[in-house]
This record gives structure tokens, sequence and C-alpha cells, in this order.
């Protein structure tokens, strides 16, 4: 059901009022109007926007920039906030917040420095030690390559050499370098080459030492790569620096070891203290974000707002106990015109509560009329029940359900679909025994219930025969006049109910026209069904035929009435929304046709010795798997269709807003 | 008529039946599908209202089904 809100306005002296927007902020409960847009069409300019003078403006700057840098670091000290004690995160909240902003700001301040000294030094070794191995890591093969072409020309005494690295692909420029370097020294040179990996080609020039600058010219003219050796190795004979370099490659993992050991220690110290001084900052932050949103005149604050009638006391007891008669609420009646503006909340019993997953779909309902979430919570697993209709499937689909119902009790969308899942697969192992349905038609085999006559299978009734309406178990191949009934009257029942709510709504809100044009509708779809059953049922009396057919022309003259040629178009539509609800039966005779199926492939590959039999069993699994993934997707969606197309089609007024109290939150915003 | 040309006639009759109505709700289907993909992608909390739309069509494949059952059941029929 829709909780009853109050209206209320909250008048008080300007000394209080940001003491006030805090409390009313701590309490949680009101959801705030904004006052903006009807203070900016006023005439006279009594009463103008709450803004901020300028130190509330550089206070609020101030925030907003420590938000960045708390989300900044607890990014760089990648801190697994799931782990956080949100005790703890309090207690630290409660040290960090101040009435006064200055305050506030200033104790973030401080642990922002602390912090930033602490993780400065770790940070900063972290990051040149992993430029340092990703250059040794590189320098390493380059190096093993160039090592005996290098060990050849330090025999040379007159000699001198140059590393290159070059890219595979443009390797044919090594003898264009070959051609050029030998016109610079003379001919006294020499490029020995060798292939490091798949990407780069490692090359060695060799010349006399004569020519060092100019060859050191030439090449930089060039669009070739030195290999530049970190200082301390590059005067090394290449053995020793060959060495070193992979003393190193070894030794620096452990450095960055020892440092992620002491970052990991930080970050255990400081998440909590970072993560209270986020949510004082955004909540903070978002008393100062609202306060446009109120009124005030030269000596008076206005806060205007909707909160649960249950919460009105609590309000007033709170601001009379804190301001006396500084501060004065007042609850003011929601009129007519003002129901569009009114927030809802939705207040349910458990079992329905789970269901209000159907408003990920679509708004809630608008305040003042009546909440469908009851006609879903009773109808969806039925009609999901109805169409899966198989005791083994159902059985599946209730643990699976039930499994992530109790798994993810702490995350409110996993768990109401867990919830509704269990439902819905419990009235799936209802229809199962109606139809003795089990992953097919496997039951009806295991008991002996099938026989074939010209290659087709029928079923031995426990209960009436083939030609009985009422007869058990209702076979959905064979069944086909009453399932379409059944699919009907379940279309009428659902569909009548919404009407009904429409002409309750219609009434509530004192729109008459629309209450008749809903009842018109209702009356159709009565009149019609009363009329049609004469075709079907023999014994239906000529009196009930007589009243239907009365029904039906009043419920197009009232549906006329009421909604104009708009009315009696919808009544036309009504009953293409009601045929639509033989899907009940097709999506159902789908799944049992697919079910049939798999057991006759499997049953016919079981037939042909052992391999067979295990080529039986996985075609078994794998279609019945992908008939209760179809199954379960299908259904959902086609029942989901029936309310909110079928059904809340016909009544349902979607709200324009939520009720999202002004209260703390904390968190990432 | 022969019981191998009628026979034949029925499961033509069903093909045409869902094969059709199959035909125009993946016209629709794919209309709306790339609509509601686009409008996805500028506001991500309206998938749940895509998969509804894309659904809408079906009640004709569904319809299509129907009759085809209804049709292959005239094959037993004298």
């Amino acid at each position: 059901m829709i909780e009853r809100m109050a209206k209320v306005e909250i008048l008080g002296l300007k000394d209080v009022a940001l003491d006030a927007i805090d409390l009313i902020h701590e309490l949680g409960t009101l959801h705030i109007e904004d006052l903006s847009e009807k203070i900016g069409k006023m005439e006279g300019k009594r009463v103008t926007k709450m803004e901020p003078d300028a130190k509330f403006a550089e206070h609020q700057a101030s925030l907003n920039l420590l938000r960045e840098k708390v989300a900044e670091m607890l990014r760089d000290l990648k801190t697994g906030l799931e782990e956080v004690s949100g005790e703890e995160v309090e207690r630290e909240y409660k040290l960090l917040w101040s009435d006064n902003l200055q305050v506030m700001i200033g104790s973030i301040e401080r642990l922002l420095s602390e912090i930033s000294r602490e993780i400065k030094d770790p940070v900063e070794r972290k990051s040149d030690l992993m430029v340092e191995l990703s250059r040794l890591e590189k320098y390493a093969p380059i190096m093993a390559k160039v090592q005996p072409l290098a060990a050849r020309v330090s025999k040379m005494e007159d000699m001198a050499s140059i590393a290159l690295i070059i890219e595979r692909k443009y390797k044919a420029i090594l003898s264009y370098l070959n051609e050029e370097i030998s016109k610079v020294t003379k001919g006294e040179c020499e490029i020995i080459s060798a292939d490091v990996d798949e990407e780069s080609t490692a090359a060695l020039v060799v010349f006399n030492k004569r020519y060092l600058k100019q060859v050191h010219d030439f090449l930089a003219v060039q669009d070739v790569n030195q290999v530049r050796l970190p200082s301390d190795i590059a005067k090394m004979p290449i053995d020793e620096a060959m060495a070193k370099v992979r003393a190193r490659i070894a030794e620096i993992p452990q450095e960055l070891e020892e440092i992620e050991k002491r970052l990991n220690e930080l970050t255990r110290k400081y998440t909590t203290k970072l993560v209270a001084a986020r949510n004082a900052i955004n909540d903070r932050l978002q008393t100062m974000e609202a306060m446009p949103k109120f009124g005030q005149t030269d000596q008076v604050f206005i806060i205007s707002g909707w909160l649960p009638e249950a919460r009105v006391k609590e309000m007033e007891k709170a601001l009379t106990e804190k301001f006396g008669n500084k501060v004065v609420m007042t609850v003011t009646d929601i009129r007519e015109e003002e129901q569009e503006e009114t927030p809802v909340a939705l207040r349910n019993n458990p079992f329905v509560r789970h269901f209000e997953l159907i408003y990920l779909l679509s708004k809630y309902p608008k305040y003042g009329t009546i909440d469908p979430t009851f006609i879903f919570a009773i109808f969806f697993p039925i009609l999901f029940g109805l169409m899966v209709g198989d005791m083994g499937y159902g059985i599946l689909i209730t643990l699976l359900g039930y499994v992530v119902y109790k798994k993810w009790n702490d995350k409110p969308l996993a768990n109401m679909a867990g919830y509704v899942m269990t439902v819905s697969g419990a009235w799936t192992i209802f229809f199962g025994a109606i139809y003795l349905e089990f992953f097919g038609n496997l039951l009806l085999k295991a008991l002996g219930r099938i026989y074939e006559v010209g290659g087709v299978e029928h079923v031995k009734y426990f209960l009436g025969t083939e030609h009985s309406i009422l007869k058990y178990p209702i076979d959905r191949l064979e069944a086909f006049g009453l399932m379409f009934a059944i699919s009907l009257i379940i279309g009428l029942i659902h569909m009548g109910i919404g009407l009904v709510i429409g002409v309750i709504n219609g009434i509530r809100e004192k729109n008459r026209k629309h209450a008749i044009e809903k009842g018109g509708l209702l009356a159709i779809l009565l009149g019609a069904i009363m009329v049609i059953a004469k075709f079907g049922l023999a014994w239906w009396p000529v009196y009930a035929t007589v009243i239907g057919g009365v029904l039906f022309v009043g419920g197009l003259a009232l549906a006329a009435f009421g909604g104009g040629a708009g009315g009696l178009v919808e009544g036309f539509v009504a009953w293409g929304n009601l045929f639509s609800y033989i899907r009940l039966y097709a999506i159902g005779l789908a799944s049992v046709i697919m079910a049939v199926v798999a057991n006759q492939l499997a049953s016919e590959m079981g037939k042909s010795g052992w391999i067979g039999l295990v080529v039986g069993v996985i075609i078994f699994i794998l279609l019945h798997a992908l008939n209760i993934v179809i199954g379960v997707f299908s259904p959902s969606i086609h029942s989901l269709r029936l309310h909110l197309v079928e059904s809340f089609g016909k009544f349902f007024e979607p709200a324009k807003f939520k009720y999202e109290p002004f209260k703390k939150v904390g968190g990432e915003k | 008529m022969s019981e191998a040309v009628r026979i034949g006639l029925i499961a033509v009759s069903a093909a045409v039946a869902i094969g059709m109505s199959a035909f125009a709700t993946a016209l629709a289907q794919s209309r709306i599908g790339a609509a509601m993909a686009g409008a996805v992608a500028e506001r991500p909390e309206l998938v749940g209202s895509a998969i509804i739309m894309v659904a809408i069509p079906e009640t004709m494949v569904i319809l299509g089904f129907v009759v085809a059952f209804l049709i292959t059941g005239l094959k037993t029929a004298k």
C-alpha cells in the first residue's frame, strides 16, 4: 500500500537555520519540496531563495576539492571498501563531523596531509623501481645478444662500438647505415646484428675510435635507437654490466614486495578514516546543495516538504526540544491538486515487499491511487507456474531461487529476485502436479500412463477420459479447449481486478467519467464472455446469455460516455488484451513439446548400446537445461508483460516523485 | 485427395501460419530492438522497459504457434 504522507512547513528564525537544516538532515525523514520555482513566480518578492554567503561558498568549494582528493587517495591506496567496518567508520565520522565548517575542513585537511606524508616516499620509490625494472628487462635480452659481439670488439684496441636497437620490420635500414657509416669512417667499420625477439633486432656498429665523434653525430640525425644504459653501468665492461643488470632484475621485485607491504599497512591504517572523511564531506555538501531549495525572508527561513504521517510527531518533538519556539512546524492538508506532486513511499507486508521488484520497470503508483504490488505478488508466480508447469523444473527453479535469496541477503535486488523465483518455482511445482509433468512426460512414462496410437502418444487418464472436460492429469498437448478457457478466465480475472482498481481510483480522484469508462470496459469483457460461453457450453443458461448481452451493450454505452470515442476503441482493445492471455497456454505448450522431444531423442539414443546411453544422457541434460533457461526467461518476460501492458495498462497512473528523504547517506556521490 | 497430399497440405499450412507470424514478429522486434538499444545506450535504466518492449510483438508468433498447433491437429481428423 501507499504510505500516507503529511505535508509540512517549517518556519524559524534565520540565526538557527543551519542548525535546523542539520537536524532535519540527521532525522532523515523529510522529502524536501524545491521552493525555488514557486518563489520565482511570486510577485512582490518578500520571500527569496536561501542563498549562501561568500564564506559559505568558499567552504563549499573547499569541500568539493577535498572530496576529489579523498577519492583520489582511496584510488591510490586501492582500498577494499567492502572490508571496512561500518562501526569504525561511524566512530571516525563522529570525530571528523563538526557543526563548525572551518573546524571540519581543518580536520580533514590535516588527515590528508598526514596520509600524503606517509605514503609519498613509498609511492615514489615504487614508481621509480617499476620504471627501472621495466628498463632493465628491456636491456637484458639486448645485452645478451650484444655481449658476444662486444667481447670480440673489446679485443681490438683501436676499435669503438655503439649498440643499436631496431624494429625487425625496418631491419633493411642496416645496409643503409653500413653504407653511410663506411663513408664517414672511410671504410673502417662493420655492423654486426642479431634478432632479439619477434619485434626487435640488436646491432653493434664497430668502427675506428678516430671517428667516434663523426659516427655519433651521424647517428644522432638518423631515426635509430641507440641502446643507452643507465649511467652507473654505461661505462662498465659489457660482462660486468650484464651481471649487474641481472642482479638488479632479481633484487627489484623483493624491494617492490617490501614497499607493497608497507603500503598495505598504510591502507589498513587509513582506509577507515578516509571513508569516514568521504562520507562526512558528502553529507555536508548535501546539506549545502539543498539550501537553494529553501526560502527565506529578512528574519525567517522556510522549509517545505513531505514526510510519512507516522514520523510527524518525531520531527515535531526533535525541533521543539532543540529550538523551542524559534522553529515552528505546521502540518497542512494535501490538496487534491497537490497529489500529483506528493512523493510516494510504499509500505507493504514482507511477502508483497519482495515483489516491489516490478518498480524497476515502472514508476511508483501515483499518490492517492491503489498500489497494485499485491496484484503482481499474487499473479506473477501463478502465471509463471501455469506456463512452465513442470515438477522437475519447478524443483530446480525453487532451489536456485532459494540459494540466490539466501546468498545475497545483503543485496536487495538479488534478494528480491531470489524470493520471486522461489515463490514462482513453488507454483511451477503445483501446476506440474496438475499436468503430472516431471521433465516432460518422464513421470507419465515411468507410471506407464502413455500409450501409442498410429505413432502418436496419448495419456491414460487417472480421472475422466479424453472427452471429459475435467480430467486428471491435464495433458497440455491434448487439452487445447480447456487450457484456452483457463487462459481466458485467468485473463478476465487479472484484467477485471485492474479495471475494478481503475474504477476505485476514479472514485478516489473524483474523476466520475474515468470510473464510468473503466466500469464500462469491465461490463464489456464480462458480457462478451457470458455470451460466448453459450456457444462452448451446452448447459449454459439462456438467462446468463441475455444478461451477458445486456452487460455488453450497456458496457459499450458506459465506455463511450466515460471515455468518448477513445472509450469505445478501448473496449475493442480490451478484447485484444484478453486474447493476449492465450500466451499462458502457448508458451507452456512450446516448453512441454521441447521437453517431450528431449526425452524422445534421449530414449532413442539409449537404445543403441552404452555409447548411445551416454550420448542420450548428455542430450537429455543439455536439452532440458536449455528448456529450463528458456522456461525461466520467457515466462518471466511474458508474465511481466501481461502485468504491465494488459493489467496495469487499464488503471495505472505513475507517480511523479518517489519519496527520497533528505538524509545522511555518505558513500560515493 | 490422397492421404499423403492431405497431410502435406496440413504441414505446409502449419508452416505458413508459424512462419509468417515469426517473420512479422522478427521484423517488428528488429525495429524495436534497434530503437531500444539506442535508448538504453543513452539511459541504461531503461533496460527493463526495453525487454518488455521487445517482447510486445511476440503476441503475433505466439498466436501463430497456437494456430499452427491447431492445424497440425487436423491430420488425425477424419
